[in-house]
């Protein structure tokens, strides 16, 4: 497996942000519609107490899986983990843009573990998910 | 043949096994996911490191959290915390399935949550491609 070397990656380093427009066509094909859905059927999302369906928090962690491959490949696909916590609720037509920062890294065994901290916030600038990621870099 | 109860705190219990359908990865989940999240990666649909076109790491991130789905009727629910090892990647023509056992539930601030911890296999040669645990809150009725 060759690995992203680790020398290129700086703790404290600000990985470039992801913005992700969340449709309500993107949240049925990633969630699958059905009725008595929160996530799809807008008269259930009503009747659970939201403005608006709900886009599944798990769609987050794709967001944060493409950051992650973007700056170790390889390493993030074998050997990356993912740790995060879900905040606040997304809905049908928020934005949200995922940050990261290269918190740490770690020797693990022939390789470095790269540990990012990671926020995603909406269009008005509320924190949805927070949480850290990390995958393997060369030694 | 499964007597489907209606998910409540009371019902489920810590040590209960859940188990998910099988599932044929095929091109046009890993098209369909790709178009749900917006991220068209080269490697999810050319040539990749790991010899031919591999799947989006997340892909079966909802075969494991559907698993209750199988057991229990499921108005609705939150999704409060999930963790993820990746360990082998996921490829078209592979049959998965995800295992799962409620490892704890626990009432906060008058919400109550279950916390289950999982593993996706390849079928048939018994490999483990991602493990996790996830927490998700009990809709109250």
């Amino acid at each position: 497996m060759a690995l992203t070397n680790h020398h290129s990656i700086t703790p404290g380093a600000e990985l470039p942000p992801i913005s992700k427009p969340i449709s309500q066509r993107r949240i049925d094909c990633y969630s699958g519609v059905r009725p008595k859905s929160i996530h799809t059927d807008p008269e259930w999302a009503k009747k659970k107490g939201f403005a608006a369906p709900l886009a599944q928090g798990m769609m987050s962690t794709a967001y944060v899986s493409e950051m992650m491959v973007r700056l170790l490949g390889e390493g993030f696909i074998r050997g990356g983990r993912m740790s995060v916590k879900f905040v606040k609720p997304v809905l049908a037509g928020d934005t949200l843009t995922m940050h990261g920062r290269v918190k740490s890294k770690e020797l693990e065994g022939e390789a470095t573990r790269v540990v990012v901290e990671l926020w995603c916030e909406n269009q008005d600038g509320v924190t949805t998910m927070v949480g850290e990621a990390s995958g393997l870099a060369a030694r | 043949m499964i007597e489907f109860k209606r998910i409540s705190y009371q019902n489920v219990q810590v040590g209960e096994e859940l188990v998910s359908n099988d599932l044929v990865v095929k091109p046009e989940d890993i098209d369909t996911f790709a178009y749900a999240v917006d991220d068209h990666h080269p490697w999810y649909f050319e040539q990749s490191p790991f010899g031919g076109p591999i799947a989006h790491p997340t892909l079966l991130a909802n075969q494991a959290l559907l698993m209750r789905h199988n057991k229990y009727i499921v108005d609705a629910g939150l999704h409060a915390q999930m963790q993820f090892e990746f360990i082998e990647p996921v490829r078209a023509g592979m049959r998965v399935r995800t295992r799962g056992k409620i490892i704890d539930k626990y009432e906060r601030r008058g919400r109550h949550y279950m916390v289950t911890a999982f593993e996706t296999t390849e079928e048939d040669s018994g490999q483990v491609l991602m493990r996790g645990q996830f927490t998700q809150m009990i809709f109250p009725d």
